[in-house]
C-alpha cells in the first residue's frame, strides 16, 4: 500500500514460518499484506530492536509491536501479525510508555508502618519483605490451615505462577477477577454451550482452508445483523476486533447494527438504530422477542422462516424448555397487569414501543446470518442476569445463528487452551486431614473450597463480592467430606486487581480489612499486594511487592478470538527499579516457605523445575491449541476429524504428528517460546464454522459430531445438566444456598426459569415504593480510558468519553511524564499546572430534561443519594444521549483515594465512586456477583 | 521508467471511526508532542434530540494543503511543502513567531512548549521514508484511515477515493487539502475549525 517496492512481497506465513501457503487467492477475494523486509533493516541500522508482545492494560490484551532502543521502550504499535487486533492499537495501548516509566509506580518492596489505610510504609529489601510474608504464612498455616489464605490474582491474566504457589501451599481458595466481572452474563452460555462469551463472527482476517487444500486469509465479513444489548465494544470491550469489525461489516457488507442501551454509547452512536431501554429489562426484551418468534414463525413463508429447526438435531431438551417458557404466557404480571412475555408486557416493562419490539423480533428472525450479543453492562450487572443470558443463547441457537459464518460464536470454547500443569491445579487433588467434632477426616484440598463447598455451590466462577462477609464471619463448609468444618480467613494476598475499589462496596472492604480482635490485632492477619501500580487495595496492605510491568515480564495473551490463536507477552525490557518478574517472585516465596519447613513446597516443583520464565511459559504452552479438528471447512483435512489438536500450526499442517486413536488426540511439536519468537510472537490455527456437526457419509446429511459444544452431552443443552448435577449435591446434603432461599427455590430448575431483578421499582413490586423518592435509575459502564488503574496515564485524561469521563476538572498541579524531544529519553518527569476543564475526570451523565428540572447545566456539582443513605458527589454532564430518568457513571473513574493514581487522585473529592452506591447485600443469587447496575438514586444540586 | 513523483494524502472514512482517540494519543506518543499540544485530535459533537441523537466523530490533523496559508505567511521560510506534497516545518529555521499558527484555518498548528517552535502533523514522514504508515494509520482501531500516494491510481487511497464520495474540510477556503473525508455531514457540523 505504501511503497511499490514492497508491493510484490507478501506474507504467506499464515501458519508460521515453515508453512507458507504457496497459492494465493485472486486479488480482491483475499487481502494479503505486504512484508517490508527492507524497512526492518533500516530500523536495525538505527539501533532499534523490534519485539512482539501483548498488552495487559485492559483485558483485550492486544498483540503489540514494541520498539526498544538502548534498552528503553520507545514505541508501541499494534502487531499486524496478530489477527485479534490486526495491527490496531487503542489510545491506552499506545500510551504504555507512560505506565512503564511512570513516577507513580511501586519501585521497591514496602512494609507498613502506620495503621492499615494510613498509607505509611517504609522501604524494605526483598529479603525482609519475603521473610515477613513467609513467616506469617507459615504461622497461619500452622494455626488455621492453608485454606485460611486467599490468593486473588486480580484483574489481569499473568497469574499462573501465583496460583501454582498457593495451590501447592495447600489452599484451594485461589481466584481471579472473573467473579466481579460479568458472571450472570456468562451463565446462559455456560449452561447451554459449556462456554462463556457469545460474540459476533467479526474477527478478520481468519485463516480458512480452501477447496484446493491451501490456507488463505479471509477478510470478508458475512454478518447481516448484529444486535448489541448493553454491549459497547467501541469503548468497554475486551474484544478488540469488534471495533473495526462492526463498522467493516456495516459499511462493506451492509450489516445492520442495532444497539439496545439506556445510554448513547459510542457504539450506539455509529449504529443504524439506537433503542434506549429501561435499565434491567434486557431479559424482558429477549423474552418478548422469543415469544414473538415462536408465535409468528412460519416455515412455509419466505419472510417468516424465523426458526431453523435443524437446531433440534444438535441440541437436547427443547420440548421441556418450550413448555417451561410457555407456562408463563398465561400468568399475569402484578406490575403491568399483562400476560408475561406478550408484546404489550415487553413494551410496558422495557419502555420500547410495541412496533419497535415487533420490528426487532422480525428483523432478528428473518435476517441471516445475525448475532444477538449481550454485554457486561446489561445481564452482567443485574440480579437476574441469568435469565437474560439464557434467553440470548436460546435466540441465537434456534434461529440457526450459532457458530455459522457471520453468526454468533461462543469464543470461550473456540480459543486456544493454555496453562496446563503449570497452573498447579493438580496440587488441589492432594489429600489433607482436618478434625471435625473430634473426628479426623481426610480428603482432597479442593473440598476445602470456601465457595463451592460453602455458601455458593453454584458459583463456578467464585464469589469475591462476598469476601468482606467471609473475612468477618469465617467459612463453614456445607458439603463433602469436610462438611461442618469451620475456618477463618487470615491472609489475603492480592496480586494486581483492586478489590477495595471494585469488589462491591469499598466501605465494606475497608471495614473487613481493618477489623480487629479483642486484643487489638487485625482479624485478617496478613494483607499483601503484588503489583506494578499503587492502588487503593495496596493502601490497606501490610507488605507491598513491586511486580515488573507487562513490558518487563513474559507470559501469554488471554483473549477471546473466534478460533484458536495464541501469542506471547514477551519481555521487551529489563525489570525497572527493584521490581521482579512473577516467576522469580514465586520461586523466592516458595524457597522461603521451604526453608521455614513447609513440606508441601518442593524444589522440584518450583525453582528446580522453572529456572527461568521461559521454562514456565513453555509448560503453559504444552496443551495448545487443545481444540478439535471439527467444523467446515475442516481445519486439517489430512488429519482425523473430531480429534483434539495439540502442537504448532506448521507441524499439524505438515502432518508431522502422532495420533492416539484411543484418546482421539493428535500431537505435533509443542508450541514454545522460541517457536513464537520466530513467528512474530503468534500461533494461528485455522478457522472453521458449524463446529457442532459433521457429514454422515452414508446418509449425506449433517449430524451432531458429539465433540462440540462443551456441555456434558456435547449438544446444545436446553435441559441444564450442569444444574442437574449440582442439584444432586444440593439435595444430597449440601442444602439450599441462601441465594436459592431468596428466590424461594428448593431445587435448581431443570430448564427455563424467570425471576425479577432487585432495586428496580418498575419491574419488581418489592421496590415500587422507591419510585417517587428516588426517581433515577443508576447505571454504570466501563470507560476504556479509565479502568481502575490506567487513568494514572496522563494521556488518557485527554481522551473524553461518552459523558462519563469528561474534561471538567478543577485547576491542579501534578507531576507527570511528559514528552521532551530535546532529550535522549524523549520523556521527562515534570510538575505541571493544569487549568480547569483540560483534564478528564469521572462525571455523571444526565438527560437534558432531567437537568432542566433540577436546574443543572454541564459542570455543576450534584450529590447523589441511594435508599441506603449512601452519597457521592460529582460534576454533571448534560446530554440528549441518555434515557430520561437514568443517570450513568463510569467504573472506577472517581473518588480515587490512592496517591498512586496520579492526576486522578487530585480529583477524588468531586468525582463519583459508583460502588459506594450499590447494595453490597444484593449479590446475584447463584453466582454471588455484585449487582452493579441495580440501584435507584435521588439527586440534588450542591 | 522513471519513478513518478509522489503526492501523499489521507482519507478518513468517518463511517468507520469508533471515537476511541487512538489517533490523538498514538500521534502524541510517536512524535514527542507535549501534554498541551496536539498534532491530531478528534472533534466530537452531539447533534439531534433524544432518541434521534448522534455523536459525530471528526478526526483531525494537518490537511497538508496544496495551497497552504501557513507556508505563505512564514517570514523565514521555515514552513514548506516537500517533494512528496507533505507540508513540513524546518525546526532549525523556525523562530516561533506564531504567524503560521494564526494563519492555519484548521487550527492544525501549535507552539511546542519545549522546543519553542511551531509544530504540527508531518504525516509521520520519518516513518513513511522507512516504508511504514503514519502511526495514527497503523494503530487506528476502526481502520478508518487510509494513507498513500494520490498520484498512483492503483494505491488503496486512490481506489477508495474513486469508489466513495469524498470531501475536504471547508473547500470554500481554497486551500486544496490532501486530507479527505468520507462523511456526508462533514461541512454541516459545528466546530469545524477549532480543537
Amino acid at each position: 500500500m505504501l511503497n511499490r517496492r514492497s508491493f510484490l512481497k507478501w506474507t504467506g506465513a499464515l501458519t508460521g514460518a515453515g508453512a507458507a501457503a504457496a497459492a494465493f487467492g485472486p486479488a480482491g477475494l483475499f487481502q494479503l499484506r505486504p512484508v517490508n523486509a527492507d524497512e526492518l533493516e533500516s530500523l536495525k541500522n538505527q539501533g532499534i530492536e523490534i519485539k512482539y508482545s501483548a498488552d495487559v492494560m485492559c483485558p483485550s490484551e492486544c498483540g503489540l509491536e514494541m520498539w526498544v532502543k538502548d534498552g528503553r521502550l520507545t514505541k508501541i504499535y499494534g502487531n499486524k501479525a496478530v489477527p485479534f487486533n490486526d495491527g490496531t492499537c487503542c489510545a491506552k495501548g499506545a500510551s504504555g510508555i507512560q505506565l512503564v516509566y511512570s513516577p507513580d509506580r511501586i519501585k521497591y518492596p514496602m512494609i507498613r508502618e502506620g495503621a492499615r489505610g494510613e498509607g505509611k510504609f517504609r522501604k524494605a529489601t526483598w529479603e525482609e519483605a519475603i521473610d515477613y510474608i513467609g513467616q506469617k504464612l507459615t504461622k497461619i498455616k500452622k494455626e488455621h490451615g492453608a485454606e485460611s489464605v486467599i490468593m486473588d490474582a486480580g484483574d489481569v491474566t499473568d497469574r499462573d505462577q501465583y496460583w501454582r504457589l498457593f495451590f501447592a501451599f495447600g489452599t484451594p481458595n485461589v481466584f481471579e477477577h472473573g467473579s466481579i466481572c460479568d458472571t450472570p452474563r456468562r451463565h446462559g452460555p455456560k449452561l447451554m454451550l459449556g462456554g462463556k462469551r457469545i460474540e459476533p463472527d467479526l474477527m478478520r482476517p481468519v485463516s480458512v482452508r480452501q477447496p484446493d487444500g491451501s490456507l488463505q486469509k479471509d477478510m470478508t465479513y458475512k454478518s447481516k445483523l448484529i444486535i448489541y444489548v448493553g454491549w459497547n465494544p467501541f469503548v468497554a470491550t475486551r474484544i478488540n476486533y469488534e471495533s473495526r469489525g462492526t463498522l467493516a461489516a456495516k459499511v462493506d457488507n451492509g450489516c445492520k447494527i442495532v444497539v439496545v442501551d439506556p445510554a448513547l454509547t459510542n457504539t450506539a452512536s455509529q449504529a443504524d438504530l439506537w433503542l434506549p431501554i429501561r435499565p434491567g429489562t434486557d431479559g424482558e426484551l429477549f423474552a418478548g422477542m422469543l415469544r414473538y418468534i415462536l408465535e409468528n414463525d412460519n416455515p412455509n413463508s419466505l419472510d417468516r422462516r424465523y426458526i431453523d429447526w435443524d437446531f433440534k438435531k444438535y441440541s437436547d431438551g427443547w420440548d421441556e424448555y418450550l413448555e417451561a417458557f410457555k407456562a408463563w404466557w398465561t400468568k399475569i404480571d402484578p406490575m403491568t397487569k399483562l400476560p408475561y412475555f406478550s408484546i404489550e408486557w415487553t413494551a410496558a416493562r422495557t419502555g420500547i414501543s410495541k412496533e419497535q419490539i415487533i420490528e426487532l423480533s422480525h428483523m432478528f428472525g428473518s435476517t441471516k446470518p445475525a448475532a444477538l450479543v449481550c454485554g457486561m453492562q446489561s445481564p452482567g450487572h443485574h440480579y437476574n442476569g441469568y435469565v437474560a443470558s439464557i434467553l440470548m443463547t436460546t435466540l441465537n441457537v434456534i434461529t440457526g445463528n450459532f457458530d455459522v459464518p457471520g453468526g454468533a460464536i461462543d469464543t470461550e470454547i473456540t480459543k486456544s487452551d493454555k496453562g496446563g500443569s503449570a497452573t498447579g491445579k493438580d496440587f488441589k487433588k492432594k489429600k489433607v486431614k482436618r478434625t471435625i467434632n473430634s473426628t479426623e477426616v481426610e480428603a482432597e484440598i479442593e473440598q476445602l473450597h470456601m465457595d463451592s463447598y460453602g455458601d455458593w455451590p453454584v458459583a463456578w466462577d467464585d464469589v469475591i463480592g462476598d469476601y468482606p462477609k467471609c473475612f468477618k464471619e469465617g467459612i463453614t463448609l456445607k458439603y463433602g467430606k469436610f462438611k461442618g468444618y469451620k475456618y477463618p480467613i487470615k491472609a489475603y494476598i492480592q496480586r494486581t486487581g483492586n478489590t477495595v475499589m471494585t469488589g462491591s462496596a469499598p466501605y465494606r472492604w475497608i471495614e473487613a480489612l481493618t477489623a480487629k480482635d479483642a486484643s487489638g490485632n487485625y482479624n485478617v492477619e496478613l494483607v499483601v499486594t503484588v503489583d506494578t501500580l499503587y492502588l487503593e487495595s495496596a493502601v490497606y496492605s501490610d507488605v507491598i511487592l513491586p511486580e515488573a510491568s507487562y513490558a518487563e515480564r513474559m507470559s501469554l495473551c488471554d483473549i477471546y478470538p473466534s478460533h484458536p490463536l495464541l501469542y506471547l507477552r514477551d519481555q521487551v525490557i529489563k525489570p525497572l527499579h527493584e521490581s521482579k518478574i512473577p516467576t522469580d517472585i514465586m520461586n523466592l516465596l516458595a524457597k522461603k516457605l521451604y526453608d521455614l519447613g513447609d513440606k508441601d513446597i518442593q524444589p522440584k516443583d518450583f525453582w528446580e523445575k522453572y529456572k527461568s520464565q521461559d521454562d514456565f511459559v513453555n509448560e503453559m504452552l504444552k496443551p495448545a491449541p487443545g481444540r478439535y479438528n471439527i467444523g467446515q471447512p475442516l481445519p486439517y483435512p489430512n488429519l482425523p476429524e473430531g480429534y483434539k489438536l495439540i502442537g504448532t500450526p506448521d507441524s499439524l499442517e505438515a502432518g508431522k504428528v502422532t495420533i492416539d486413536n484411543d484418546k482421539k488426540e493428535i500431537k505435533g511439536d509443542s508450541v514454545t517460546v522460541e517457536w513464537l519468537r520466530k513467528n512474530k510472537g503468534v500461533a494461528i490455527w485455522p478457522m472453521s464454522w458449524h463446529r457442532y456437526r459433521k457429514l454422515d457419509a452414508t446418509t449425506g446429511d449433517y449430524v451432531a459430531n458429539k465433540v462440540f459444544p462443551n456441555t456434558k452431552s456435547k449438544l446444545v443443552e436446553f435441559k441444564f445438566s450442569l444444574y442437574a448435577d449440582l442439584d444432586k449435591k444440593i439435595q444430597d446434603g449440601l442444602g439450599v444456598s441462601s441465594g436459592m432461599k431468596d428466590l424461594g427455590w428448593e431445587h435448581l430448575p431443570s430448564t427455563f426459569y424467570w425471576f425479577e431483578t432487585n432495586w428496580n421499582p418498575y419491574t419488581n413490586p418489592k421496590y415500587q415504593k422507591y419510585a417517587n423518592e428516588y426517581p433515577f435509575q443508576l447505571i454504570v459502564g466501563r470507560v476504556h480510558q479509565s479502568m481502575t488503574a490506567t487513568q494514572m496515564l496522563p494521556t488518557l485524561a485527554q481522551a473524553p468519553c461518552e459523558g462519563t469521563w469528561m474534561p471538567l476538572n478543577n485547576a491542579f498541579e501534578q507531576e507527570i511524564l511528559d514528552a521532551n524531544p530535546a532529550i535522549k529519553e524523549g520523556y521527562e518527569i515534570k510538575t505541571k499546572k493544569f487549568k480547569a476543564n483540560t483534564w478528564c475526570v469521572g462525571t455523571v451523565l444526565m438527560h437534558t430534561q432531567d437537568a432542566e428540572k433540577l436546574g443543572l447545566k454541564t459542570g455543576d456539582m450534584i450529590e447523589i443519594e441511594n435508599p441506603l443513605k449512601r452519597t457521592v458527589k460529582s460534576k454533571v454532564f448534560v446530554s440528549e444521549g441518555i434515557l430520561p430518568g437514568v443517570v450513568k457513571m463510569g467504573f472506577g473513574t472517581g473518588g480515587r483515594f490512592s496517591p498512586g493514581l496520579g492526576g486522578t487522585y487530585k480529583q477524588k473529592d468531586y468525582t463519583p465512586s459508583h460502588n459506594e452506591l450499590i447494595d453490597p447485600d444484593s449479590l446475584s443469587p447463584l453466582m454471588g456477583m455484585p449487582t452493579y447496575a441495580d440501584m435507584v438514586v435521588k439527586i440534588k444540586k450542591i | 521508467m522513471p519513478a513518478k513523483k509522489k503526492r501523499y494524502g489521507m482519507v478518513i472514512d468517518t463511517r468507520k471511526c469508533v471515537g476511541c482517540m487512538s489517533c490523538t494519543i498514538s500521534c502524541k506518543m510517536e512524535n514527542g508532542v507535549p501534554f498541551d499540544g496536539f498534532r491530531a485530535w478528534v472533534n466530537m459533537t452531539e447533534r439531534g434530540e433524544f432518541p434521534k441523537v448522534k455523536r459525530n466523530f471528526i478526526p483531525r490533523l494537518c490537511n497538508h494543503c496544496d495551497d497552504a496559508p501557513c507556508v505563505s505567511v512564514c517570514p523565514v521560510k521555515a514552513s514548506y511543502i516537500d517533494d512528496d506534497g507533505i507540508v513540513l516545518i524546518d525546526q532549525n529555521k523556525c523562530i516561533g513567531c506564531g504567524y503560521c499558527i494564526s494563519a492555519c484555518p484548521y487550527s492544525a498548528r501549535y507552539l511546542h512548549e519545549g522546543l519553542q517552535v511551531a509544530d504540527k502533523c508531518t504525516f509521520c514522514t520519518h516513518r513513511v521514508k522507512a516504508g511504514l504508515e503514519p502511526a495514527c494509520v497503523h494503530n487506528c482501531m476502526g481502520k478508518a484511515r487510509i494513507f498513500g500516494d494520490l498520484n498512483d491510481p492503483q494505491s488503496e487511497i486512490s481506489q477508495h477515493i474513486a469508489r466513495n464520495g469524498v470531501q475536504t474540510l471547508r473547500p470554500d477556503l481554497g486551500t486544496n487539502p490532501k486530507v479527505f473525508y468520507v462523511d456526508a455531514e462533514l461541512n454541516n457540523l459545528p466546530n469545524k475549525g477549532g480543537k
